[in-house]
C-alpha cells in the first residue's frame, strides 16, 4: 500500500517536473537569492525561478556569508532562507525587513504559524519544521518481539537484545560527528532532561545532574554504536540504515524520504517513524524551521518583488509536487507516515531550539567539548566545567559577559 | 642593477603581496591587541516561532544589540593588550598542568593539543617524506628507459590530484567497512575501526601527507640524478667503493641543495596542515593550529566568531614558523653574503 | 644504461627494486583507480562493503546497465590505439604543425583536440556500434560487469557541471598568465640583483609563503563585499564589488602563489650565465630589452615547470576559490565540496565522486603533455637555490 501511494506520489512528482503551474505574475526586476542547498531549498528556489529574472544561489557556505552580504548596501541579495539561529545575525545587524505589509497584501494564503514574530513584527516566513526523532526498523523489532521504545530505557534495552540477537552490525546509528552534530545531540538530550543552557546573565548552567545524566546516557548508547561514530554525520547513519547495518536512529524528519528510496536503499517499507524518546521532561529533540527573509537594504519596490516571487516559492503547487522532500507547513501538505515521528515529537511536548546569540556559542562550546568525555579524556564534571570555561571566554570576548 | 630598474621589475610582484598577504596579515597583528564587540542591552522580546501544528510564542529577557540612528549595531573596541593571547595559550591551566607533569591534562587545552600534532606531524612526515621521494627516485632511475615515463607519471598521480579528493579518496578505503578495512580485519582476523582511535586516525594522516607529498620529493630528486656527474661516479667505482658508499658519497652529497629545498618547503607546508583535519573529520581526536584558526574564525549560527582569539592564534603560529625555519635562513643569509662579497 | 660492468646490477637489487616500484605504484594509483570505479556504479553498489559488489555490480546490472565480453575487448583495444597513436602519431603531428618556438602550445591544442576526439569516439560512436552488435555475439554480448555513465551525464548534463568547468577554466588560465607574467619580471629582478633589500624581499616572502591561508582568506570577505562601497570615494559609481568576480579570486591566488613563483623563477635565472644579458647590455640594451632579447627566449623550461605549480594551485584550491566566489562563478572543487556536503543522498554522493572523476581527468592530461618538460624543467635548474 505504501509503496503504491510512493510510486504514485513519485509519478505526479515527475509529471509536475516539467508542467509545473506557471507564476502567476511576471517578475521584471532581477531578484537573487542566498539559502542553504539542501532538498527543500532546491524545491522552493526551483519554485521562485519560474517567475523569471530569478537567480538563486545554494551555497553551502552562505552561514558564513549572509550576514557581510546582507549588510552590503545595496544588499548583494534580496532574498535569504534562514532557520531558527541563522536568523539571528540578521536581526541583530538590522538587516532584514519587517513583513507584515506585504503579508497583508499578497500572504493571505500563508497560515499564522508560519508568521516568525519577533516583538510583534513578522521578520520571517517559515516554510518547514525538521527535528530528530526515533526511526526504527519494525521488521527486527517485531521479530525480537520489542515494544516500539518510549524512552532511552527502552531504547538501551532494545539494542541490548538487538546486539544479543545479532541481526545487524550495530543496533544504534547516531549522528555525533564531533561539532555541530555533537553538539545539537547533546542539546537534545539535554532539554528532553529538562535543562536551561544560560541564565538571565548569560552564565553557563550546563555543568549539573541533568547535564551529567545526558552526558551519561550518550556515552551508554555509544556502546551499541558503530565504534566510529565520532566522524558520522546524518548522511552516514542515513546510509548505514539503508544498507541494513542499524536497527534504529535518532535521525532528522528530512532523512525519512531516504528509507524508502528504492535507487539506494535495501530497506524499502521496514523503518518506522516514531516520536524521540523521551528524557525525564520531555522527548530528547528540539523543533527546527527554515523560513524566508527580505532584505532591508533595497529598494521597497523591489523588496515586494522579491517578497511576490518567495510566495510563489512556497505555494501550494510547489508543496503539491514536493510533499515529502520536508515536513511543510505549507497549505495543501499532506502529512504521510514519514512525517509521524515529527508529528509525534512535537505532540508529546518537545520544544524549540532555544536559538540565541549565547546559544550559538554554546553550541560551539559543546561541539568542541562534548567528545572529551565520549573518549574517556575527562570525566562528566571535567568535561563540563571545561566547556562553561570555553562557553565563558567566547562569550565575554563576544561582550554577552561583562 | 640601478634601485629604478629594480623596483620595476619587483614592483607588479610587491604590490600583490603587500594588498593581499601584508595588509591583512598587519590587521590581523593589530587585531590580536584588539577586541571589537558589540553594545548589548538587556530587552524582553516577545519571538513566535513555528511548531507543528500551532505556533509557540516566548517571552523572555534577551540581550540584544543596540542599533545606532542608521540601524546598524553599535560597537566598541577596546585595547585588551596580551589578554587574547592569554585566551589562547591558557597559561594558568597550562602551568598547572606542567608543574604536576601531567601532560595528558595539558594535552586536553586546545591550543597545546593542536601544538603537539602539529610538530609531531611535522617531524615525522619531513624524513618519511624525503626517504620515500629519494628511493622512488633511484628506482625509477635504475628501471628500464622505456618504462621510465609511465613509472613518472604513475607516481606523479598522487601529487597533482585535489587534495580535498586525494583525503576523500583515501577515507572511503577505510571508513566503517571500507574497503581496506575490510582486508586488514580479513588478514589480521579481528574487528578494526580505524576512525575510533586517535592513533590511527594520526597514522592514517601520516599515512595521506606522505602519499600526497613524496612524489613532490621524488619529481625533485629525479630531477637531481640526472645531473649527477657521471665521471665522479666512474671514479668512485675504480676506488671500490660500493653501491652504497656511491649513493651515500656521491650521489646524496649531489642532492643535498635539493634535499634542503625540499625540506624547507615541506617544513612550511605541513607546519600549516589543515586539510587532513577536514578530510578526516578528526576534530575530537587531534586537530592542527592552522585548524584551531579556523575554527575560531569560523561564525557560529549566530554569526559570532572569536576574530581576537583567532588573530593571536595565527600570530603564535607564525612565531612557531619562523622559529622552524631560523637555521635555513641563516644558511640563506650567508649565502648571500658570500655572493655578494 | 649501458655504462661499465661495475654498473650492472646483482639479480637481487634488480627485484628489490622492482617490487618497491610496483608496490608504491599500486600505493599511488589505487585510491584513484577506486574511486574511478566507484563512479561508474549505482548508488547501492558504489558504497557496498564488498569489494567484489563493487567492481561487478551487480545491482547495476541487474537495472540492465553493463557491460558484455565483447564491450571490453571492443573498448579496450580503442583505448590502447588511443593510448598508440597519443605516443608516436599525435607528436609527429603536433611537431609538423606547430609553429616553430612554440611546441608546448602545439601540444596543448593537440592533446585537447585529442581528448575530445577520443571522448566522441568512446563515448558517443563506441556504445552506438556495440548496441548492434552485442545482441549478434550470443554469450560475449551478455553483461558480466555492472557499468553506468548515468552519474556524469546527471552531473554534467543535469547538474549544469560544464559550467564549472568553463569557470575553472577562466580562473585556472587567468592565474597562471599573471602569475608567471608578474613572478618572471620580479624573479629576474631579485636574481641579477645582489643588493639587500633583495635579499630581505626574498625573505619576507619566504615567511609569506609559510603563513597559514585561513588567516588571510578570512579576512577578505567583509572587504571584497563592501569593496564597492569602500571605492567609491575613489572610483565613483564604477566602484565594482569585488565578492564573485573571477579577476578577484585570481589576483588573490597570484598574490598567495607569488613568493613560491619568485623563488622558483629566481633560483631558475641564476642558472641563466650572467654573462648573456651583460654582453647584450654592452651592446647597448637596456635591462629590459636584454631581458626581452637574450632572457626570454632561453627561460621556457623553468617558465612551464613554474607555470604547472601554478596551474595546479589555481585548478585545486578550495579555501579562496569557495569563500570569495558566487554561485554562478563557482569552480569545480569548492563546486563538488558542496555536493558532498550539502544534505546529501547516496545518490549525490555517487554523483560527487563522477565529478570528483572527471576534474581529474585535465589533471591527467596534463602531467602526460608536460611530464617530460616537469623533469627537464627542473633539472635545468629550477631548483639549484
Amino acid at each position: 500500500m505504501l509503496m503504491k501511494r510512493l510510486v504514485l506520489a513519485g509519478a505526479i512528482s515527475l509529471l509536475a517536473g516539467t508542467a509545473y503551474a506557471d507564476c502567476a505574475f511576471e517578475n521584471k526586476m532581477e531578484i537573487k537569492s542566498l539559502t542553504a542547498g539542501f532538498a527543500a531549498w532546491k524545491a522552493v528556489t526551483d519554485a521562485m525561478a519560474e517567475c523569471g529574472n530569478v537567480q538563486a544561489e545554494l551555497d553551502q557556505e552562505f552561514r558564513k556569508k549572509q550576514p557581510d552580504a546582507f549588510a552590503a548596501n545595496p544588499s548583494l541579495y534580496d532574498i535569504g532562507g534562514v532557520a531558527n539561529s541563522t536568523i539571528l545575525p540578521l536581526l541583530a545587524a538590522g538587516t532584514i525587513r519587517p513583513l507584515d505589509d506585504y503579508v497583508a497584501k499578497y500572504g493571505q494564503q500563508l497560515k499564522p504559524n508560519q508568521l516568525i514574530k519577533v516583538d510583534g513584527k513578522t521578520m520571517a516566513i517559515a516554510m518547514d519544521v525538521n527535528a530528530q526523532h526515533l526511526m526504527y526498523r519494525s521488521d527486527i523489532l517485531g521479530d525480537l518481539g520489542i515494544a516500539a521504545p518510549k524512552t532511552y530505557d527502552d531504547v538501551l534495552a532494545a539494542a541490548a537484545k538487538i546486539k544479543a540477537a545479532g541481526v545487524v552490525d550495530y543496533p544504534l546509528g547516531g549522528t555525533y560527528k564531533t561539532g555541530w552534530n555533537l553538539a545539537e545531540e547533546f542539546v537534545n538530550m539535554y532539554l528532553g532532561n529538562g535543562g536551561t543552557f544560560t541564565d538571565a546573565n548569560n552564565m553557563p548552567t550546563i555543568n549539573n545532574d541533568a547535564g551529567v545524566k545526558s552526558l551519561e546516557t550518550m556515552k551508554a548508547l555509544t556502546a551499541y554504536m558503530d565504534p566510529e561514530y565520532l566522524v558520522s554525520d546524518s548522511t552516514y547513519v542515513q546510509q548505514q540504515f539503508q544498507q541494513g547495518k542499524i536497527a534504529m536512529a535518532n535521525l532528522w524528519a528530512t532523512r525519512a524520504a531516504a528509507m524508502n528510496d528504492a535507487a539506494e536503499s535495501q530497506v524499502v517499507g521496514k523503518v518506522t517513524m516514531a516520536a524521540a524518546p523521551m528524557g525525564s521532561v520531555r522527548p530528547a529533540s528540539s523543533l527546527w524551521w527554515d523560513g524566508i527573509v527580505i532584505a532591508k537594504n533595497i529598494s521597497d519596490a523591489k523588496a515586494e518583488d522579491a517578497f511576490r516571487v518567495a510566495m510563489e516559492g512556497i505555494d501550494k503547487d510547489m508543496v503539491q509536487a514536493n510533499n515529502d522532500v520536508a515536513v511543510w507547513l505549507i497549505d495543501g501538505y499532506v502529512p504521510g507516515p514519514l512525517a509521524a515521528g515529527a508529528a509525534a515529537t512535537a505532540a508529546a511536548g518537545a520544544v524549540p531550539y532555544p536559538a540565541s546569540a549565547q546559544m550559538s556559542i554554546m553550541h560551539t562550546a559543546l561541539g568542541n567539548g562534548v567528545a572529551d568525555y565520549l573518549t574517556g579524556a575527562k570525566d562528566a564534571k571535567t568535561t563540563l566545567a571545561d566547556i562553561e570555561a570555553a562557553y565563558t571566554t567566547a562569550a565575554k570576548e563576544a561582550g554577552l559577559i561583562k | 642593477m640601478k634601485f629604478r630598474t629594480f623596483a620595476i621589475f619587483v614592483g607588479p610582484s610587491v604590490f600583490m603581496m603587500l594588498l593581499f598577504i601584508a595588509f591583512p596579515l598587519i590587521s590581523v597583528f593589530k587585531q590580536s591587541f584588539y577586541v571589537t564587540q558589540p553594545v548589548y542591552d538587556q530587552v524582553t522580546v516577545e519571538t513566535c516561532t513555528p511548531g507543528f501544528l500551532k505556533q509557540i510564542c516566548t517571552s523572555e529577557v534577551k540581550s540584544q544589540p543596540r542599533l545606532d540612528a542608521n540601524g546598524a549595531p553599535v560597537t566598541q573596541t577596546r585595547f585588551v593588550g596580551l589578554q587574547s593571547y592569554r585566551n589562547v595559550l591558557e597559561p594558568d591551566r597550562a602551568w598547572a598542568a606542567l608543574s604536576r607533569w601531567d601532560l595528558s591534562t595539558l594535552l586536553t587545552i586546545d591550543f597545546w593539543k593542536a601544538l603537539r600534532f602539529t610538530v609531531m606531524f611535522t617531524l615525522v612526515t619531513l624524513p618519511l617524506v624525503l626517504v620515500t621521494g629519494l628511493a622512488i627516485a633511484v628506482a625509477v632511475n635504475n628501471a628500464t628507459k622505456s618504462l621510465r615515463g609511465p613509472l613518472i607519471f604513475v607516481s606523479l598521480l598522487p601529487f597533482i590530484i585535489t587534495p580535498v579528493i586525494g583525503a576523500l579518496s583515501i577515507r572511503w578505503l577505510f571508513i566503517g567497512d571500507g574497503i581496506m578495512t575490510a582486508f586488514l580485519e580479513w588478514a589480521l582476523g579481528h574487528n578494526i575501526s580505524v576512525f575510533a582511535n586517535a592513533w590511527a586516525i594520526e597514522a592514517l594522516m601520516y599515512f595521506y601527507r606522505v602519499w600526497h607529498v613524496a612524489p613532490f620529493a621524488f619529481v625533485i630528486f629525479y630531477a637531481g640524478l640526472q645531473t649527477v656527474n657521471q665521471d665522479t661516479l666512474e671514479s668512485a667505482i675504480i676506488d671500490g667503493a660500493s653501491r652504497w658508499q656511491r649513493l651515500r658519497y656521491v650521489v646524496i652529497p649531489h642532492l643535498m641543495p635539493l634535499i634542503v629545498f625540499v625540506s624547507l618547503i615541506h617544513l612550511m607546508d605541513s607546519y600549516r596542515v589543515f586539510d587532513e583535519i577536514v578530510g578526516f573529520a578528526s576534530q575530537a581526536y587531534v586537530i592542527s593550529l592552522q585548524w584551531l584558526t579556523y575554527d575560531l574564525l569560523t561564525p557560529d549560527d549566530s554569526g559570532t566568531r572569536a576574530i581576537s582569539r583567532a588573530s593571536a592564534s595565527a600570530m603564535l603560529t607564525m612565531i612557531g614558523i619562523v622559529i622552524l625555519l631560523i637555521p635555513l635562513l641563516r644558511k640563506t643569509w650567508r649565502d648571500h653574503k658570500s655572493q655578494v662579497h | 644504461m649501458s655504462g661499465p660492468r661495475a654498473l650492472q646490477q646483482p639479480l637481487s637489487l634488480k627485484i628489490g627494486s622492482s617490487a618497491f616500484l610496483i608496490f608504491w605504484c599500486l600505493v599511488a594509483a589505487f585510491p584513484i583507480f577506486w574511486i574511478a570505479v566507484m563512479s561508474f556504479k549505482s548508488p547501492i553498489d558504489a558504497f557496498s562493503s564488498n569489494p567484489l559488489n563493487v567492481i561487478f555490480g551487480p545491482q547495476t546490472r541487474a537495472a540492465g546497465r553493463g557491460l558484455s565480453a565483447l564491450d571490453i575487448a571492443l573498448g579496450g583495444a580503442v583505448v590502447y590505439a588511443a593510448a598508440r597513436l597519443s605516443m608516436g602519431w599525435l607528436g609527429r603531428q603536433v611537431r609538423a604543425l606547430a609553429p616553430m618556438g612554440q611546441i608546448w602550445l602545439g601540444w596543448v591544442i593537440g592533446a585537447a583536440a585529442f581528448a575530445l576526439g577520443f571522448v566522441i569516439v568512446f563515448f558517443g560512436i563506441l556504445p552506438m556500434v556495440l548496441n548492434v552488435l552485442d545482441p549478434l555475439a550470443g554469450p560475449f554480448g551478455r553483461d558480466i560487469i555492472g557499468l553506468t555513465t548515468e552519474n556524469y551525464r546527471a552531473v554534467w548534463i543535469d547538474r549544469g557541471f560544464s559550467r564549472n568547468f568553463v569557470n575553472s577554466l577562466i580562473v585556472t588560465t587567468g592565474v597562471v598568465t599573471v602569475s608567471l607574467t608578474v613572478g618572471t619580471l620580479a624573479g629576474y629582478g631579485l636574481a641579477r640583483s645582489g643588493s639587500n633589500l633583495a635579499f630581505w624581499l626574498l625573505i619576507v616572502a619566504l615567511i609569506f609563503r609559510a603563513l597559514p591561508h585561513s588567516v588571510l582568506v578570512a579576512g577578505y570577505l567583509p572587504v571584497f563585499i563592501n569593496s564597492a562601497e569602500i571605492l567609491r570615494p575613489i572610483m565613483g559609481d564604477a566602484a565594482p564589488t569585488l565578492y564573485g568576480k573571477p579577476f578577484a579570486v585570481i589576483a588573490v591566488l597570484v598574490a598567495i602563489n607569488q613568493p613560491f613563483t619568485i623563488w622558483m623563477l629566481r633560483s631558475f635565472f641564476q642558472n641563466i650565465p650572467r654573462e648573456l644579458d651583460e654582453a647584450a647590455r654592452v651592446d647597448g640594451c637596456s635591462h629590459f630589452q636584454a631581458f626581452r632579447l637574450v632572457i626570454m627566449p632561453v627561460m621556457w623550461p623553468g617558465v612551464i615547470t613554474t607555470g604547472l605549480f601554478s596551474f595546479l594551485l589555481g585548478y585545486n584550491d578550495f579555501l579562496v576559490t569557495s569563500l570569495l566566489l558566487d554561485a554562478s562563478n563557482q569552480t569545480m572543487v569548492p563546486a563538488i565540496a558542496g555536493m558532498f556536503n550539502r544534505e546529501t543522498t547516496t545518490t549525490d554522493q555517487v554523483q560527487a565522486v563522477a565529478a570528483a572523476v572527471s576534474i581529474t581527468a585535465p589533471l591527467f592530461l596534463l602531467v602526460m603533455v608536460f611530464q617530460r618538460q616537469i623533469v627537464s624543467g627542473l633539472t635545468a635548474g629550477a631548483v639549484k637555490g
